[in-house]
């Protein structure tokens, strides 16, 4: 699978009181396996509508009029949208739009958290203030990957002293994953691979201490009812009958959220966050901003996605605080493999992390390239006046971007940025400049 | 552990309210001059020599001819001691403590029903309606609340009576119990039975389960009167109060996690939703005392709020300041109830 | 921007508002019948005889044929005990109502909004004061206080409207002081107070403004449910004055006929609920136009 998503002509518009807008008009974009690409542009171009169209969460009045979301070559995201609001139209039906949501959640439900996930802008109000923040990161993976929790508990469990023993020297003799892997199978303790690596992979503690803690995850005790229900759980088998009085079937969840709190202190210590076990009983308000956006962060990556959408992940918290999510995002590249799109106005922090960046203005990609190119070869003329636009430490001159975002009800015909660009032809004005190949992998939509 | 301070504070915080309440009871019944104290502790019926004496008596206990602010605390030191006066009322004559345990007991029986009634019914109602905004059942939701809401609540007992008593005459409303049932039982004397007071639960200890039917009976008409009052303001809140919440950025992401749609709504949404609801409940009890009174007289039901309205209607002094007490009391209480449950559900409250 | 533009921008506002309003039919449907009862009221108070109100403010009792009749030529609602006809008591009773009604809240309303804005202002020990006494008062059930003070007072409706707008003002106090306490944190308050305007012009001037548009929302709501509420003290026995109009009254009075002559409960129970389900849809409408969260 080499395309994450490939998305292509897609429109997408509001219904408000003053008049439609038109968020998205035919945007296309492909994303490869692994990769990091921004999107970057001003407030209203349609950047974290796009977000929200990819993972299908969009307002009630929001209409998807045309266009296509293919994910890893599998399936349309966005069919059940497009088949309602094919074409374009005037008048808005609230109850028609909310069946529609309400059938893309259901239908997403599988794919959301576990194979597609997202990071908000405000880690502020993200995340529920009455629940406890480790409850809400092991609720998606019991919500997704229940068997997971249920193999990890059962593998320390069965876990033998000789065991992490061996898996130890194999560490130490620099197996890999897949050896890792492949031990424990044959042991039948699948599930301990995961945390054996997480914990060999930290990067706080010393080597000595990772060994004793990896040496530790045998033999532990369960409770008679935990072995029935994890069992259960584990051989994939819908539950026995009596697991579904509602009391026991509390009990029987509860045993899986416990391993789920423990999975979550992982989480928590890869993200580098201080003193785990404390914070997973914490909730959200007793959290700094850069605590509350890693929680969000943890519940994102839980059940390794294929692709996570960052929302400006940074914009809300602190310039200290934003470095240190961008090393993470770095980190988190090389580690899983998983497909990034970021978006920020800030073209600065996408060059930091990003391998391919999108300018998007006014509901339309105008260029994509390598993030080298951008910033030493940029070609459409907003692309152009953004780069310009970034402070530098040299102290040269910012020239800033004349004029305003259209407004949205009223796109401008042809290319939506003649009103700004200094370079606008008649052509420009008229027709709608399609997307172009300049070089090996920089695309423009400009005819200058 | 931090909830364990929050509660110690707000239980200290009862100690300023409950003097500031017997205070006001107290000067209010100061407004005319100390003759109201009399008039509360002294049976009218009694004359003469004996009249004197007590007045004698009263003025040197509640040292009434000193300033005011000292004989609020013999007052308090009365009141405390469980002397809280005397009452003079067509229902009943006697010591207000005797009343007081007397119709007490019916009224909890009411309340006890409605609130059942009204978190049993209310809450689903009220979710309900915000997850299948503007369905038909919504609609009629809405308009049947609005106008629950609007009708005043003996408005609500009339029609109940006309439509149940009169047309269909499937319940009765009037009186707690029949009285011929109860003619002839040793645990029934004088319209009192022994020995909780409250006939449907007395009859039910004695087996007597064809009277314990007929009070079920009485009691449903007040109950479901007083819990649809109550209803109808607790749709329309938690209706908005769930919108709201289902707007939030933290439902958004627990829809983003795939969480099943049954969940981020009885989990994630309901529990935020009810917050303000709790909060409000509090001054719901403030209505709800003033339901019982109504309901009480208009369905001659012997609790508390009909022996208010009797006291009010012959005047008399001792049965209203002690009402007006107990009701004080009652709320204060209800209020730190509510306040030491929103602590407990509200994880941000305790800090 | 100039002046003219800022006109006409206000303007456009302006229209959106009331479009919004108008849009809702329910709200229009209640205000409707808001105004038809005050018309009403009026003409009790200036012109009764217009609509052949002999003796405005007094019922008048018949007492050859007590017992109620129902509706008929000449006696359009029916008559209740003690052949008090239905149709003129209702009209006079609904003027005494809303009189007492727009009292009630206006005094509690104006005292209320006045407290809490200068408590909010101030802040500090005047402020946690004002809030302790509010809490105390919210302890006291609006019943009982209103029984205390009507024993002492007297029992008349006067006593009664003063006796809620005790218990009323606390609730306006408790709103404004956090309406001021938000718009306190505005910055533009920050900046009047930087370039050094007076606290009470600061207070009067930016403050309050921004304040009144939820309290008058909260006024025409609280006019519906202090109606009710006046009704129920009434209809309990309140006043003991026995030829007062009023609609709580007259419920009471068709109360021992509720078998055998339903109408005499039910035409002033519906005048009364009408009132406070068009106040309602009124009030919610409003809010709809001034809270920012407009929905397409």
């Amino acid at each position: 699978m080499d395309q994450t998503l490939k998305i292509s002509d897609l429109n997408v518009q509001f219904y408000t009181r003053r008049g439609i807008y038109r968020a998205l008009n035919g945007v296309d974009l492909s994303l490869k396996q692994g990769e990091i690409f921004g999107i970057a542009g001003e407030s209203g171009c349609g950047k974290t509508t796009m977000g929200l169209t990819i993972i299908g969460l969009l307002p009630v009045n929001a209409a998807v009029t045309d266009g296509q979301a293919m994910f890893c070559g599998e399936r349309d995201l966005i069919a059940s949208f497009t088949k309602a609001g094919a074409g374009e139209t005037d008048k808005f039906n609230l109850r028609k739009s909310e069946a529609v949501v309400k059938k893309v959640n259901k239908e997403l439900a599988d794919v959301r958290g576990s194979r597609i996930s997202m990071v908000f802008q405000d880690p502020m109000t993200s995340l529920n203030p009455v629940l406890q923040v480790g409850f809400q990161i092991a609720e998606t993976v019991l919500t997704h990957q229940p068997r997971s929790l249920a193999e990890r508990k059962l593998a320390r469990a069965r876990a033998t002293p000789e065991d992490t023993e061996q898996i130890v020297n194999l560490l130490k003799e620099g197996a890999d994953e897949q050896a890792i892997t492949k031990y424990a199978e044959s042991k039948g303790l699948q599930g301990i691979e995961t945390q054996v690596l997480n914990v060999w992979r930290r990067n706080d503690l010393g080597e000595a201490k990772k060994e004793k803690i990896i040496l530790s995850l045998h033999s532990e005790k369960l409770g008679s009812f935990e072995k029935i229900v994890l069992e259960s759980v584990e051989k994939g088998t819908s539950m026995p009958g009596w697991m579904k009085i509602p009391g026991i079937s509390r009990a029987a969840k509860n045993v899986l959220l416990k391993e789920g709190y423990t999975k979550a202190i992982e989480l928590l210590s890869m993200l580098e966050v201080p003193n785990p076990d404390k914070v997973v009983r914490m909730y959200p308000h007793e959290l700094s901003g850069g605590m509350r956006q890693r929680i969000v962060i943890a519940i994102a990556l839980a059940n390794n996605p294929d692709l996570v959408i960052l929302d400006e992940p940074t914009s809300a918290l602190d310039v200290t605080v934003q470095a240190q999510i961008l090393e993470l995002t770095r980190h988190l590249k090389q580690r899983f493999n998983t497909s990034f799109i970021f978006i920020s106005h800030d073209l600065s922090v996408l060059s930091e992390v990003c391998d391919r960046i999108g300018i998007m203005y006014a509901g339309t990609m105008v260029e994509v390239a390598p993030t080298d190119e951008i910033f030493n070869n940029p070609i459409h003329p907003y692309t152009r006046m953004l780069t310009r636009a970034i402070p530098r430490i040299e102290g040269s001159e910012i020239q800033g971007v004349g004029g305003t975002v259209p407004d949205m009800r009223k796109v401008p015909l042809g290319c939506t940025f003649n009103p700004r660009c200094p370079d606008a032809t008649e052509q420009c004005r008229t027709k709608k400049p399609e997307m172009v190949e300049v070089e090996g992998g920089h695309f423009v939509a400009c005819y200058t | 552990m931090r909830l364990w301070v929050y509660v110690i504070r707000r239980l200290l915080l009862l100690i300023p309210t409950l003097i500031g309440l017997t205070f006001i009871v107290f000067i209010l019944s100061h407004v005319s001059g100390t003759n109201i104290i009399l008039s509360e502790y002294i049976n009218p019926r009694l004359t003469g020599a004996a009249r004197t004496l007590l007045i004698q008596k009263l003025t040197s206990e509640f040292h009434l001819n000193q300033p005011i602010y000292v004989q609020y605390f013999y007052w308090l030191y009365q009141i405390l001691q469980g002397n809280w006066g005397v009452t003079n009322t067509p229902i009943f004559s006697g010591s207000v403590t005797t009343a007081i345990t007397l119709f007490f007991p019916n009224t909890i029986m009411i309340a006890l029903v409605a609130s059942i009634l009204i978190w049993v019914i209310g809450v689903p109602l009220g979710v309900y309606s915000a997850v299948n905004r503007d369905s038909p059942g919504d609609h009629a939701l809405r308009i049947g609340s609005f106008t629950l809401y609007a009708m005043p609540i003996y408005l609500i007992g009339v029609v109940l009576i006309i439509l149940v008593g009169v047309y269909l005459k499937i319940l009765p409303f009037s009186g707690v119990v029949n009285p011929v049932l109860v003619s002839a039982l040793p645990w029934y004397v004088n319209g009192i039975s022994y020995p909780t007071h409250i006939i449907l639960i007395d009859a039910i200890i004695h087996g007597a389960w064809g009277v314990a039917w007929d009070a079920f009976l009485h009691l449903i008409l007040p109950s479901v009167t007083l819990a649809l009052a109550i209803i109808a303001s607790m749709i329309r809140i938690l209706r908005s109060s769930m919108l709201e919440v289902l707007d939030q950025d933290y439902i958004r992401l627990a829809r983003s996690k795939g969480t099943p749609e049954q969940s981020v709504i009885n989990l994630h949404a309901r529990k935020n939703a009810l917050l303000p609801v709790i909060t409000l409940f509090g001054y719901t009890v403030a209505g709800l005392l003033g339901g019982v009174v109504v309901v009480e007289t208009i369905f001659d039901f012997p609790g508390i709020g009909y022996w208010t309205t009797q006291a009010l209607l012959v005047s008399d002094v001792g049965g209203i300041m002690a009402s007006a007490l107990l009701f004080g009391l009652v709320l204060v209480f209800a209020n730190l109830i509510v306040d030491l449950i929103y602590a407990f559900v509200d994880p941000r409250i305790r800090y | 921007m100039s002046e003219a533009e800022l006109r006409a921008k206000r303007w456009e506002n302006t229209k959106l508002s009331l479009s919004v309003f108008f849009a809702n039919k329910a709200a229009v449907i209640g205000l409707v019948i808001v105004m038809a009862y005050v018309v009403i009221a009026l003409i009790d108070q200036v012109y009764p005889q217009l609509i052949g109100i002999t003796s405005a403010g007094t019922l008048v009792p018949n007492f050859f044929s007590p017992a109620p009749s129902p509706p008929s030529l000449t006696h359009p609602f029916g008559t209740t005990y003690p052949g008090v006809d239905l149709f003129t008591s209702i009209i006079k009773a609904i003027r005494i109502d809303l009189a007492y009604s727009i009292l009630v809240v206006a005094i509690g309303a104006a005292v209320g909004s006045i407290i809490g804005v200068i408590s909010a202002t101030v802040g500090g020990l005047m402020d946690e004061i004002v809030m302790r006494i509010t809490d105390i008062f919210f302890s006291i059930p609006y019943l009982v206080l209103a029984l205390a003070v009507g024993f002492i007072l007297g029992r008349t409706l006067l006593n009664m409207s003063l006796a809620l707008a005790i218990v009323w003002w606390p609730l306006y106090a408790r709103y404004t002081r956090s309406q001021t306490l938000s718009t306190k944190e505005f910055t533009f308050v920050e900046a009047a107070r930087a370039s050094g305007v007076g606290r009470l012009k600061i207070m009067f001037k930016h403050i309050l403004p921004n304040t009144l548009p939820p309290v008058f929302i909260q006024i025409s709501l609280d006019l519906g449910s202090i109606m009710v509420i006046f009704s129920t003290l009434a209809f309990i026995g309140f006043i003991t004055n026995a030829s007062i109009p009023e609609l709580g009254y007259l419920t009471s009075l068709g109360l021992g006929y509720v078998q055998t002559a339903p109408w005499a409960v039910i035409f002033p129970g519906v005048a009364i609920t009408l009132f406070a389900l068009a106040v309602n849809l009124m009030g919610d409408g409003l809010r709809d136009v001034i809270d920012p969260r407009r929905r397409s």
